[in-house]
């Protein structure tokens, strides 16, 4: 993505002239105030939370939450670690989902958008038709939970928090988009001339090249993955299946219908209160949840912006 | 291909029809609601073998919590609803007991081409007390009244009431008697007193945390009309005897429309701005936490609550203070919206409703069966001591412990610990002397005013909540949100009520 | 034409074989689409019925045709006094995000592209990118930490300047320019990245001609760089335009904390419409809201599209 090819040497003369052709030093330095201020805005909220998290509960109480806590706890965590086992759970059924979910959703997208970008495909123009519409107008949320529970079975299973996210026509028009950009149609022809079989052709000759526009939809999709929670309420009762986002949904959720109702449940709805997870504990969480993707997502942050650029390029 | 897609759907929705044939007992299952059930495989088995044996039914039960369980519900009533055969339902959550009994999504118990009350629930009759079944009565959707879910024998009497800590109190020199007598509108120097007394250390103190969503009708004295789940409208209670009607009459108002609700609004107002009230209790995320959190660790004075009998004994050792509530009516009142608190309906959809029916029977009448369910067993997650209480076992209570309102008939289950052996009769002495509310039996449907309750819904939302702890002036907000309730159709919904109310009056 | 014969056939044999076997590929995701995307549309006629719940002796679908038609009736919430609100909220905020998300992130890119220290450049982009990746839930915790009357770090330092405490969840007057800094926060590391890949794509010889020609940078800005995002932007403003009635869930609902006195700034018509369905319960009410939403959508892309091929065929999106 840098404007300089990285690994070819310039020669000086023409680095003079890019100097030549820069603003001005002094502008250069305000655009690094600008960006720079917004850039660590990005990532000061999560290293805030964190901080909470390690905050004594005592220290919240008498200055509140602050980036410098009288004294740290590791409370909060001691709390979410007496979660146990649905901790661990919860953190394998987010990994689970996510790398199957997006290996089965990749898989998919390619086989779909490849046909797409043919422009030898005699029926491109129907299936382009038949995601597109999906993006417009779609049945409503019982209906859909009519034909996912009822027809297709999708009731406390992993089944029903893989398959509802498999596809995004969103995602076809992208990968598509790559496919236009990166692959040269001669390249196909060349090997469908060598007598190379459609499957043959896909495997061996394009995917090569769609490495970074693969990353990138992957990525997308894992993050769809990894946040989702809405399924999970909708088709999942089984605590054993629960992904972490929603066990931290469901701790929101419980606070506020017992807000809501605690005069209809009476007096034992205090008990239920009372085991209520605390804010830091919920910070705690959020913690967890995010952690995964602040490692992770510098490693694939290169191959998602190389594959953006690729993909964003109208073709 | 098309036609491969027809078949494969075809096969599809066959096999989701086609109910299971099999030998052997019926598995019923169920929907519950709020619970903290991570364990429940000792239960089962204990449980399952001895319905087997006892009536050809397993059960399978499906622990809704109190995060999960509207959605749950909601989608599942309105959806083709192959799953449950009984569900809790109530009141209050969003499969709402009279709104959905309207809509066919329950099974009529006291149906008079099938009577399963009758055929498979005589104990279940003869057990619960007849008022129950009178307050459970409501409209199908062929506009007959009747009986479409077993209510919960439990408290079924509102009994609201003011939570005082005394221990507190009589630090400062106050004496409960002095609480009772101010009254909400004269607690102002009470406050004050405490307040700057207990703020010296230089921590901040909020004397008065309550439930926002409910107090009005602490200081109102207006009761829950049932079908109103949203609190529009108020009915104004006779506090000194509530069996007879209030100076009204039996009308319904706006709620935030009377005299009544500004002063009490004013009021709330002027405590909020004196710094008695905690600002987080007028925000709907923080506000139950707030009010619980100050009530567990003692740190109020006085709070809401909607109690029962026999509650002090438990706060009191929990907090660690002595804990009064000081009861804002004369007697519990019994109401539709009590008695619907907590009932069992069997779905519409159910293909085992005789099974069900037979389960039910069942759970309100066998201790052995009621006390499985609720407190697990015996050895595992209780013990019993020499006084026949129930002592939980921590650990493994804390994996299996459903919510007992929620289950069925709370008077068969053993005492717990502190409670004494004779507390079920003490308790069932202490509720025969409430008394039933002059509109008893009376539910309003909201199905002809759905569109406005949509639009009234969304303004009242807006303002309830800030108004009624005082987090708004008053001044502006209280005509804004009246005039905006005025425009989102509010006087029909009133003007429907009320129409129905002259109806079942017979007027 | 005898000769021909059989290479055209083997043509013909050779093409059909080859739509089938690229047919088959596509046979994963049509299956998908029609089981879980198509098959429910059946619910849209809901929209127009005084729904009727399946029982045992009326199982689904049979409930449907049982269920009085209605018309227009459950499109009527929509129309009250309320509604208005939440359709100013929807349509004002998704225009004015539009506009200052591409105003913020084009010149983000900008800025970044005149950056000689490219690793910083990298740095920046890096940590702006990842807002992006958290879920609104997570969001809200974040500004719950800042805002949170009792302990939020902005409400203790104004008690501890001795000033007044805003009541931040409480308060609408703030909250437009609340939800538009998060909206911007999260969603500005994505399109800049977007259109600073744009921006690198072009060829460095252009303005290398523009400078010499004695172009300043504003004037290669106008004339070479704006010009090669312009099929980007309109692309971009397409989709936005068509999702304009459409609101963001998460960051309405999740990150005011769901607090109603902020509804008349903070209601949107997916909210409205969930609370709807949540208190009343109606299906139909519910689902006429979506097919409306579907059909308003519709509507602004193919405006928006014949727009833009008239002024310039080449952006267009189809």
């Amino acid at each position: 993505m840098t404007a300089i090819p990285k690994k070819t040497a310039i020669p000086k003369k023409a680095r003079e002239h890019f100097r030549l052709n820069a603003v001005s030093r002094k502008t250069e330095a305000a655009f690094h105030l600008v960006l720079g201020i917004f850039a660590l805005a990005c990532i000061i909220p999560f290293v805030f939370v964190i901080i909470i998290s390690f905050s004594s509960e005592d220290s919240i109480r008498r200055i509140g939450y602050s980036f410098m806590p009288q004294a740290w706890s590791l409370a909060a965590y001691e709390q979410v670690f007496r979660l146990g086992d649905a901790l661990w759970r919860s953190y394998f059924n987010s990994f689970f989902i996510t790398v199957v979910g997006t290996v089965i959703s990749v898989v998919m997208c390619i086989l779909y958008a490849y046909p797409l970008y043919r422009k030898d495909y005699k029926f491109r123009g129907f299936f382009s038709f038949l995601s597109f519409f999906t993006m417009i107008f779609g049945g409503g949320l019982i209906p859909t939970y009519i034909v996912c529970k009822d027809l297709l079975g999708m009731s406390n299973n992993y089944y029903a928090l893989i398959v509802p996210m498999l596809v995004s026509p969103f995602y076809i028009i992208i990968m598509r988009t790559f496919f236009q950009t990166t692959v040269p149609f001669d390249l196909i022809e060349a090997a469908t001339i060598d007598g190379s079989g459609e499957y043959t052709t896909l495997v061996r000759v394009v995917l090569p090249i769609m490495k970074p526009g693969i990353a990138t939809v992957a990525l997308l999709t894992a993050l769809g993955y990894w946040n989702e929670w809405f399924l999970c309420l909708l088709y999942v009762t089984d605590r054993k299946l629960y992904p972490l986002q929603y066990l931290l949904m469901e701790m929101q959720r419980n606070a506020e219908f017992l807000a809501r109702n605690s005069s209809m449940i009476g007096a034992s709805g205090a008990d239920a209160i009372r085991t209520l997870p605390s804010q830091t504990m919920r910070m705690a969480v959020v913690v967890f949840i995010v952690l995964p993707i602040a490692c992770a997502y510098p490693f694939f942050q290169r191959y998602v912006v190389e594959g953006l650029t690729i993909g964003s390029v109208k073709g | 291909m098309k036609k491969m897609l027809a078949l494969l759907l075809a096969a599809m929705m066959l096999l989701a029809v086609v109910p299971v044939f099999a030998e052997g007992p019926v598995e019923i299952t169920m929907l519950l609601e709020g619970n903290n059930v991570t364990d429940d495989a000792a239960v089962l088995e204990k449980l399952n073998a001895y319905l087997a044996e006892k009536i050809g039914v397993t059960l399978k039960p499906t622990w809704g919590t109190w995060g999960n369980f509207d959605q749950l519900a909601l989608d599942y009533v309105n959806s083709s609803r192959n799953e449950y055969d009984i569900l809790f339902t109530c009141s209050w959550t969003s499969n709402e007991y009279a709104k959905y009994a309207k809509k066919d999504a329950y099974v009529r118990l006291d149906d008079p081409e099938d009577n399963l009350l009758e055929k498979y629930g005589a104990d279940l009759t003869a057990t619960l007390p007849e008022l129950l079944f009178e307050g459970a009565k409501t409209e199908g959707i062929d506009g007959e009244k009747g009986i479409y879910a077993v209510p919960g024998f439990k408290d079924f009497a509102t009994m609201n009431t003011w939570d005082v800590n005394v221990t507190l109190l009589e630090k400062y020199g106050y004496t409960l008697e002095d609480v009772k007598n101010a009254g909400f509108y004269g607690w102002g120097d009470i406050f004050k007193t405490v307040k700057e007394g207990e703020e010296k250390d230089g921590e901040v103190f909020y004397p008065f945390v309550f439930e926002g969503a409910v107090v009005e009708r602490f200081v109102t004295g207006t009761p829950i009309v049932t079908g109103d789940s949203n609190s529009l409208l108020s009915y104004y209670m006779n506090t000194e005897d509530v069996s007879t009607p209030g100076a009204y009459g039996n009308v319904f108002f706006n709620k935030y429309a009377t005299p009544e609700f500004e002063k009490f609004v004013k009021q709330m107002r002027e405590y909020y701005l004196a710094g008695y009230i905690d600002p987080a209790i007028a925000i709907g995320e923080t506000a139950t936490d707030t009010w619980r959190n100050a009530q567990n660790t003692a740190r109020y004075l006085i709070s809401s609550e909607v109690s029962l009998y026999g509650y002090e004994y438990t706060t009191s050792e929990a907090r660690g203070i002595q804990v009064a509530y000081l009861m804002t009516t004369d007697a519990p009142y019994i109401d539709n919206t009590s008695v619907q608190g907590a009932m069992m309906a069997i779905s519409s959809k159910s293909e085992h409703p005789e099974e069900a029916m037979k389960f039910l029977n069942l759970l309100n009448t066998d201790p052995y069966v009621m006390t499985l369910l609720n407190y697990g067993v015996e050895g595992i997650h209780y013990t019993l001591n020499d006084a026949g209480e129930v002592e939980f076992i921590p650990e493994a209570r804390a994996t299996y412990s459903p919510w007992t309102n929620g289950v069925g008939n709370v008077t068969i289950l053993p005492p717990q610990k502190g409670q004494g052996a004779d507390f079920q009769q003490r308790f069932a002495e202490f509720y025969a002397g409430s008394k039933k509310l002059p509109i008893y039996g009376f539910t309003f449907d909201s199905k002809p005013v759905e569109i406005e309750i949509a639009a009234v819904v969304n303004v009242k939302e807006a303002y309830a909540l800030s108004l009624c702890t005082g987090a708004v002036d008053p001044e502006t907000a209280l005509p804004e949100l009246l005039a905006k309730l005025e425009a989102a159709g509010m006087q029909k919904i009133v003007d429907e009520a009320n129409a129905q109310l002259k109806t079942f009056l017979g007027e | 034409m005898t000769a021909q014969q059989p290479i055209e056939r083997k043509h013909k044999r050779k093409r059909s074989a080859k739509t089938f076997w690229l047919t088959t590929m596509m046979l994963p995701v049509t299956v998908w689409l029609l089981l879980i995307r198509y098959l429910p549309m059946f619910g849209i006629s809901l929209s127009f019925l005084d729904y009727r719940l399946p029982t045992r002796k009326l199982p689904f679908p049979r409930n449907l045709f049982k269920s009085p038609w209605v018309g227009l009736k459950n499109f009527n919430f929509l129309f009250t006094s309320e509604s208005v609100t939440m359709i100013r909220n929807t349509i004002g905020y998704n225009a004015l995000w539009i506009v200052l998300g591409l105003l913020i992130s084009v010149s983000f890119a900008i800025l970044m592209s005149e950056l000689t220290k490219k690793f910083l450049a990298k740095t920046y982009q890096t940590m702006m990118f990842f807002p992006y990746f958290l879920s609104w839930v997570v969001v809200a915790y974040f500004l719950f930490a800042f805002l949170d009357p009792t302990n939020g770090m902005i409400s203790r330092a104004q008690k501890a300047a001795g000033g007044e405490v805003i009541d931040w969840y409480n308060t609408p007057k703030y909250w437009p320019y609340i939800l538009t800094i998060c909206s911007i926060w999260k969603n500005t590391g994505y399109s800049t990245v977007l259109y600073l890949s744009a921006i690198t794509g072009i060829d460095r010889t252009q303005y290398e001609a523009a400078a010499v020609d004695g172009a300043t940078k504003w004037q290669q800005l106008i004339h070479v760089t704006l010009p090669h995002l312009k099929p980007m932007i309109i692309i971009l403003l397409i989709m936005n335009v068509g999702k304009i009635f459409n609101a963001d869930f998460g960051l309405f609902w999740s990150v005011p904390m769901n607090s109603a006195p902020l509804f008349s700034v903070t209601q949107v018509v997916d909210t409205y419409v969930y609370r709807a369905y949540t208190s009343t319960g109606n299906v139909g009410m519910s689902t006429a809201a979506g097919f409306l939403q579907n059909l308003v959508g519709f509507i602004c892309i193919m405006a928006a599209n014949s727009i833009v091929r008239n002024l310039d065929a080449d952006s267009s999106l189809f």
